[in-house]
């Protein structure tokens, strides 16, 4: 008799995997699958607290805003009436959402606190439930957080939407700004009146690394985010331009043209040179690091027309990726190592593209008006980048194929550099 | 004929000078310390103005030429050549004389790349003084890629008079 309990305890426990797999698959969105569809998700608006100047439907909206932007989900409408439901209703598939966001607040005095859930439809239950408290007119960030959180949970990789970006203006002021990645919170980092150039990040965001004519010759500065004090770096003779951070923050790739024609070199981030990498007869110029930091990809004009080369930081020869057109320029590498975005001439407009760092797959993912400059954001989901299509220069986010393009800069404003979150 | 034989030649001894295998080798030193530079141009921040009356400078900023290129190129053509010729005729004239050669391109091309080239532009024109025997210490060079155009027009018209090599005289 104990025999038989015995042997049926085993056959559970052999066949439970069965059994669960045989059930409908976890929620997951496979972003490296090529045909991948987007996720159906409803957002409902938040029940508002009636006192507050916030309201429930701002807060949704910030976050139907973030997962939109990825391009890997589908922004489902909620029913009629839905706000108040319970999470396992039926009712929320009618749409055929898969997934659902709530939230819940309470405003005490100048503090908000915050109860936000995901949900599998399927399965009916809850993937992530989290609680967070902090000043209410920074409330956006803690949107912006727990969407960071909601791509982790669905793709195994966080999201970005807690990263700023800076850019320089485009208008009658060059000088810094920088703002949220969807363009809320602006703020102007400098006051100097001069031509400030190709603003690059620090790894750390402890401050901003850029090419000012403060002393009347394209010199490269550093911005310190702390003290908003501007400290020069390289003041060589001729341009100290387009200085981007190594990943690790230990080197500064940048252009110089010391006695010569433009040239590829590394210095430490205070100024000294460690090499020279390239000494060719064309300008050389707009180095982009890969992420483990063991190439850089530029633009030399050696061939005639400005072209896009790859290099082994430790030397050896550079090799075209760029196989189209005759003018193609401001490469930026994706995080994840595999695509290089830069910025080519199309029938006299310019297109931001996408190319494997072999040079193959070659893909335009604009097109309406001149876009250029592209700037991939920390995850490698986004792309900042500089559109024309409504008028003035105007920073713009799409994500890595193009699908959703969305302009966010308030003010004209050119050469994007995308943060790293900020936590 | 043989004075323009003789400035070819000194054209290519100058392009072989700027181009050639003897490039500086380049050591690590403090920040931004290689400023100066042997052979080279000053740093406009630091070169130090020309000797002349602020009525001379008008004058000759006034009479200089500024010199035209042709979209994303920095090479000189015969009409550039001769406008430099003309230049280097009157700065022959006024020894004293510190001049900013500035180098621009029109808004079309990306920022980063245009700064190259106006930096290019800049440097042909001044080496093409040079090798007229001027002397180099006389120039400092600045690009300003397309970051200040003379005309704020989006035509043909605009970017021709964009893409220039502006002669500032530095009192």
């Amino acid at each position: 008799m104990t025999h038989i309990y015995l042997y049926l305890a085993i056959a559970l426990v052999i066949f439970s995997p069965l059994l669960c797999s045989a059930e409908k698959e976890k929620l997951i969105i496979d972003v490296d699958q090529p045909s991948q569809m987007k996720m159906p998700i409803v957002i409902p608006d938040f029940p508002s607290d009636p006192g507050g100047v916030i309201n429930g439907k701002d807060m949704a909206a910030v976050i139907r805003n973030n997962l939109n932007a990825t391009g890997l989900f589908e922004i489902v409408e909620p029913p009629q009436g839905m706000e108040f439901l319970d999470p396992t209703s039926e009712a929320w598939k009618a749409g055929g959402a898969q997934a659902l966001v709530t939230g819940k607040y309470t405003i005490n005095g100048s503090e908000i606190s915050m109860d936000l859930r995901l949900y599998d439809l399927a399965l009916k239950k809850m993937e992530l439930g989290k609680r967070y408290s902090g000043e209410a007119q920074s409330y956006r960030k803690i949107l912006h957080v727990f969407s960071d959180r909601i791509l982790e949970r669905l793709t195994g990789a966080l999201g970005c939407f807690s990263s700023k970006i800076a850019f320089v203006g485009a208008g009658r002021s060059r000088e810094l700004f920088m703002m949220d990645y969807d363009g809320f919170n602006l703020a102007q980092l400098t006051q100097n009146k001069s031509i400030n150039m190709s603003p690059d990040w620090a790894p750390n965001n402890s401050g901003l690394i850029f090419t000012s004519y403060l002393r009347r010759n394209p010199d490269l500065w550093r911005l310190d985010l702390d003290t908003l004090k501007q400290l020069p770096i390289s003041s060589r003779p001729g341009i100290n331009a387009s200085a981007r951070y190594s990943p690790d923050g230990s080197r500064i790739a940048l252009s110089l043209s010391i006695n010569s024609v433009p040239n590829i070199f590394i210095i430490s981030p205070e100024g000294s040179i460690i090499k020279q990498l390239t000494s060719g007869r064309g300008n050389d110029i707009s180095p982009a690091w890969s992420p483990d930091g063991a190439q850089l990809a530029y633009v030399s004009d050696q061939t005639g027309s400005p072209q896009i080369y790859t290099r082994p930081t430790a030397g050896g020869p550079g090799v075209r990726v760029s196989l189209q057109g005759s003018y193609n320029t401001d490469p930026d590498w994706s995080p994840k190592g595999d695509l290089i975005a830069y910025t080519t001439r199309v029938n006299g407009r310019f297109q931001v593209c996408t190319v494997k760092t072999d040079g193959s797959d070659y893909r335009t993912l604009t097109s309406v008006g001149s876009n250029e400059d592209p700037a991939w954001s920390p995850d490698g989901r986004m792309i900042a980048f500089v559109s024309t299509r409504n008028g003035a220069k105007h920073i713009y986010v799409m994500d890595a194929k193009g699908l959703v393009q969305t302009q966010v800069s308030r003010i004209p404003g050119k050469s994007p550099t995308w943060s790293r979150n900020f936590n | 004929m043989a004075a323009r034989l003789f400035m070819v030649m000194l054209t290519l001894a100058a392009l072989i000078g700027a181009f050639g295998c003897s490039r500086p080798i380049v050591k690590p030193q403090g920040p931004g310390a290689d400023g100066g530079g042997v052979g080279g141009f000053p740093h406009p921040g630091m070169a130090t103005g020309g000797n002349i009356s602020e009525q001379d400078a008008e004058v000759l900023q006034a009479q200089l030429k500024t010199v035209y290129f042709d979209f994303d190129n920095y090479s000189l053509s015969p009409e550039a050549q001769s406008a430099l010729q003309y230049n280097a005729e009157i700065l022959r004239r006024t020894p004293n004389t510190m001049l900013i050669v500035e180098g621009h391109c029109d808004e079309r091309g990306t920022a980063e790349y245009n700064l190259a080239l106006g930096d290019r532009r800049a440097r042909a024109a001044a080496d093409f003084l040079i090798s007229m025997g001027l002397p180099p210490s006389q120039f400092s060079i600045v690009s300003y890629g397309c970051e200040l155009p003379v005309d704020p027009g989006h035509n043909e018209a605009a970017w021709a008079k964009n893409r220039r090599v502006y002669f500032r005289v530095n009192r």
